[in-house]
């Protein structure tokens, strides 16, 4: 049995038909196509799926795609302006070398956003409170908080031109 | 062209001063992280893709009997089910080096017997992951169950049962392995005084976040092409071939970007194996991923284990005698376990200068998840038993252990744990560096004697670690780089990207020794069809040893150039120089863009030029000094990092920002080992306790504290691209003992194991209470 379910990810309309057991996870990454999103544990440990879910950070491996249904859904992909112009945030995330293998960068960075969306100017305390759902193996979190604090920043100052 | 280590260490190259190498350039792979596009072997789709699952044993020694996989076949949408009846039965290393004596070929893909719980006992493809999953239920599998040791004291027993009937007698993996120098009794006969303690060693795992996946596809010719995530595309090829019984050239492996590994991904795992076969029984791809928990029950840990130290030291502070007897759990197979004993062993012999050694290591075989190579490959045990026991030494001897260290450091000429001598004197300066850094002399007296709750300390813990895995294994380093006709470069390399920037520097070293802009150098690599090979991303191995490939392709390349060039320029070939694109006439102002010199002239067609470079093996070592501060809640038993200095001497510095990084992950891993992670197997069963991120506890943002990386290039390595040297491994081993000689600090107690849990913390200050209370004293 498969229930019918739309979405709106990145502003595009995705009307998928899948099983009511189906992750939004899963959905992202194999109905829409949307690989960004990872799969680190499937039960909400580390943080590798982590979307915005109408306005909210959710781990998208902890939400059912039905429960989704009519939501409005931001992934990775859809954090750049546009092709070829990365947000703030991408981009101190490349300046400060805060991605290695880049597996949970794509969780880190939204719910990064999800933080700098709510309180544009986190603390450091605040940005690693904030992140520390989202695992990180490879880079020890330095620059990744680094890179959090630089964007707001840098928003900061392109909010005042 | 041949190697070229015997010339000297170029701190600038031809004359020119250093433009590429050492800068922060923009890192080609993180456009791809930061924006999602990035693809990892589990993002591979294709139509009528088939999933596959395995059927893991719940009991940790048995005998299979039988197994029935006729109601899983039945089931709709099951396409295929392998059992060991269906698998060729091909003995093979799990650690398939090629070139290495320590293989140990041990494994079957699919074997009548179980060795560890949560071994994989048969595979299932089907039309969706669900419906595989309902399958591994429908396949009954009889066991008739083994006695089974979870210990390697239990292992080593007499009468134990034996995991493996053709390996050797009581378990061992290999030989015990035995390094001695000097005369240890003479030694002992001469000291002053003796420490010695057992250290226990916990069973951390590489926990990368991307789980095992792969996907397989044959052609109608018979190629296998398998996208997966692996540290070694060319063990995985080579093993995969030696045990499917194809060429070579019949296997592809493809991998873009992998989810880290540690060293735990150097391994070839079942899946990958049953992956391809289910692929070829049914015609169609198969992709299969593991889950986290399967991650943990099948992937493979740290050696886990017990060493005995006893050192001698005269009252001046020299140590004059080291005994050690190491004995590691291999689990039930032996992967890395022959690499590791031997490196652990060797490295006994070193960090801290002594005449008189004696040194033995033992690897056995139990009935537990499979140990593997991981970050720091058994230095890490080593170092973490050999620093405790030098600050216990301080101590004793009322030396500032920083002092100690110094006055025993190894240093330029030494021989190291592989045989070679030392270059420079890295050890001292990283040393010395830190404790002005850290204003260490001036650091407050031991709070250990203060009455507060929270109480401070200050550690410190040094260590060293060979970049490449020679003399162990017949390492090599491989590039080919291709000049195009418009003047920009390819380079083809065979090294895994594993994130750790290494990619990068290679295009650094190869714009840097060809004379043209790092942004004209693009890299091509994770294809066997098309890269050189290579053995693998691990041991310190890509910058230093394929950076030296690279750097000799790039000069090849820019010899030809350099030739065609100077008639071009009515010059002689001494008089060209190449940089930034530019090549120049020396004494002129004549001069063209590379891109001029290559292009077709008249008749002629544009210059098609290839460089190779192979590097045969050689070794150089890094070293560092960690210098932290913990806090310990005395009424909670939490220890609390509050801040780290790591200092390292790593040589030429290629990637100063991506070297900073590869060290600050390395310590949140020694973090965590030291504090609390810790991969637990119940005693009586064999049955893993926590294979899950929230049972196993690695640190998180909040755990972390600042880290203040300083880097120094005070002792390059003529060996290594522009004096490079290794990076990866360095930055988990002294951090361990740095935060237990803190603790110590802070309340007096050595600990001389890890992890060190609060609970361990708690207990300890309770039996110091109590050894402490005066006898007759009321309570």
């Amino acid at each position: 049995m498969t229930v019918d379910i739309r979405l709106t990810v990145n502003g595009d309309d995705y009307a998928i038909s899948a099983p009511p057991y189906r992750s939004l996870l899963d959905a992202l990454r194999n109905d829409c196509g949307l690989t960004g999103s990872k799969k680190g544990c499937e039960v909400g440990d580390c943080g590798s799926c982590t979307v915005i879910l109408d306005g909210k950070p959710v781990n998208a491996c902890l939400v059912l795609a039905i429960e989704a249904d009519g939501a409005r859904i931001r992934t990775v992909e859809g954090l750049q302006a546009a092709p070829g112009q990365p947000n703030p945030l991408q981009e101190n995330f490349m300046a400060h070398g805060a991605a290695q293998c880049g597996f949970c960068t794509p969780g880190v960075l939204v719910m990064a956003q999800a933080l700098l969306d709510e309180n544009p100017n986190p603390s450091e305390d605040e940005i690693r409170f904030a992140l520390a759902g989202n695992i990180c193996r490879c880079t020890g979190y330095t620059k990744i908080v680094a890179a959090v604090r630089a964007a707001a920043d840098d928003m900061k100052r392109e909010g005042a031109l | 062209v041949t190697a070229s280590s015997d010339r000297a260490i170029q701190g600038e190259a031809d004359g020119r001063r250093l433009s590429v190498v050492g800068r922060s350039v923009k890192r080609a792979d993180l456009i791809e992280k930061v924006t999602g596009a990035a693809k990892f072997a589990g993002d591979v789709a294709f139509p009528g893709l088939l999933h596959g699952k395995i059927k893991r044993a719940q009991i940790a020694h048995a005998r299979i009997a039988h197994i029935d996989a006729s109601r899983a076949l039945a089931l709709p949408g099951v396409k295929a089910v392998l059992t060991h009846a269906d698998v060729p039965r091909v003995l093979h290393a799990g650690s398939p080096h090629p070139r290495s004596a320590s293989v140990t070929k041990d494994q079957f893909i699919l074997d009548d017997r179980v060795r560890y719980w949560g071994e994989g006992v048969a595979a299932v493809a089907a039309s969706s992951e669900e419906i595989a999953e309902e399958a591994l239920d429908l396949i009954a599998v009889d066991y008739e169950p083994l006695p089974a040791v979870f210990t390697p004291e239990e292992a080593m027993a007499e009468g134990a049962p034996q995991l493996h009937e053709n390996r050797l007698p009581g378990n061992d993996v290999l030989p015990p392995v035995v390094v001695r120098r000097g005369d240890v009794e003479n030694g002992f006969a001469e000291a002053d005084f003796v420490l010695e303690g057992e250290y226990g060693l916990g069973r951390p795992t590489p926990s990368y976040m991307e789980p095992n996946v792969c996907v397989c596809n044959w052609d109608l010719n018979g190629k296998l092409t398998i996208w997966t995530s692996t540290q070694s595309a060319f063990m995985v090829r080579g093993t995969l071939a030696e045990v499917l019984g194809l060429p070579l050239n019949k296997v592809r492996v493809l991998v873009d970007h992998m989810g880290g590994g540690f060293g735990g991904k150097q391994d070839l795992f079942q899946h990958e194996f049953l992956c391809a076969l289910l692929a070829r029984r049914c015609g169609r791809p198969v992709r299969m991923e593991y889950s986290r928990k399967e991650t943990f029950l099948g992937g493979r840990t740290r050696h886990s284990g017990r060493i005995w130290l006893k050192q001698g030291f005269r009252s001046d502070g020299a140590i004059v005698a080291r005994q050690a007897r190491i004995v590691f759990d291999s689990g039930a197979y032996g992967s890395h376990g022959p690499g590791v004993t031997n490196v652990a062993t060797a490295s006994l012999t070193s960090l801290y200068r002594c005449p008189n050694v004696d040194v033995s290591g033992r690897c056995v075989y139990t009935n537990t998840p499979i140990a593997g190579a991981f970050r720091g490959y058994g230095v890490v045990q080593t170092t973490y038993a050999l620093d405790l026991q030098m600050d216990e030494a301080a101590e004793r001897l009322g030396f500032d252990p920083a002092d100690l260290k110094l006055m025993n450091a190894v240093r330029d000429g030494d021989i190291s744990p592989s045989g070679h001598p030392i270059v420079g004197h890295g050890l001292e300066d990283c040393i010395r560096r830190g404790v002005e850094e850290v204003g260490w002399r001036a650091r407050p007296a031991p709070a250990r004697a203060a009455g507060g709750v929270k109480r401070r300390g200050r550690g410190m813990g040094c260590e060293m670690h060979g970049s490449s895995a020679y003399p162990g294994i017949k390492e090599q380093g491989n590039a080919v780089v291709k000049l195009n006709e418009d003047g920009s470069v390819t380079l083809l390399t065979g090294a895994a990207g594993l994130g750790t920037g290494a990619h990068t520097a290679l295009a650094q070293i190869a714009a840097e020794s060809l004379g043209v802009a790092f942004e004209s150098v693009s890299v091509v690599h994770g294809d066997t069809d098309v890269a050189p090979w290579d053995i693998g991303a691990f041991a310190s191995h890509t910058t230093f040893m394929v950076g030296m490939a690279t750097k000799m392709a790039a000069e090849d390349v820019r010899r030809k150039l350099v030739e065609r060039a100077a008639p071009m320029l009515d010059a002689k070939p001494e008089a060209i120089s190449v940089s930034a694109g530019v090549i120049r006439c020396a004494g002129t102002n004549r001069s063209m863009t590379v891109a001029e010199a290559v292009a077709p002239t008249m008749g002629q067609p544009a210059a098609q030029y290839y460089g190779v470079g192979s590097y045969s093996p050689t070794k150089s070592y890094s070293f560092a000094a960690h210098f932290v501060e913990v806090e310990v809640d005395t009424e909670t038993g939490e220890v609390r990092v509050l801040q780290v200095v790591p200092v390292h001497e790593i040589g030429r510095v290629v990637h100063p920002i991506a070297a900073q990084g590869q060290i600050e992950g390395g310590i949140q891993q020694g973090v965590g080992h030291t504090l609390s992670e810790d991969f637990r197997i119940d005693p009586r069963s064999g049955r893993p306790l926590n294979p899950s991120f929230v049972d196993y506890k690695m640190p998180l943002a909040m755990d972390m504290p600042a880290i203040r990386t300083i880097l120094l290039e005070t002792a390059p390595d003529p060996g290594g691209p522009f004096g490079a040297k290794g990076v990866g491994e360095d930055p988990i081993i002294a951090i361990g003992p740095a935060i237990a000689n803190a603790i110590h600090d802070a309340i007096g107690v050595r600990f001389r194991h890890y992890p060190i849990t609060p609970e361990q913390v708690l207990h300890a200050l309770r039996r110091k209470r109590e050894a402490e209370r005066p006898a007759h004293a009321e309570p």
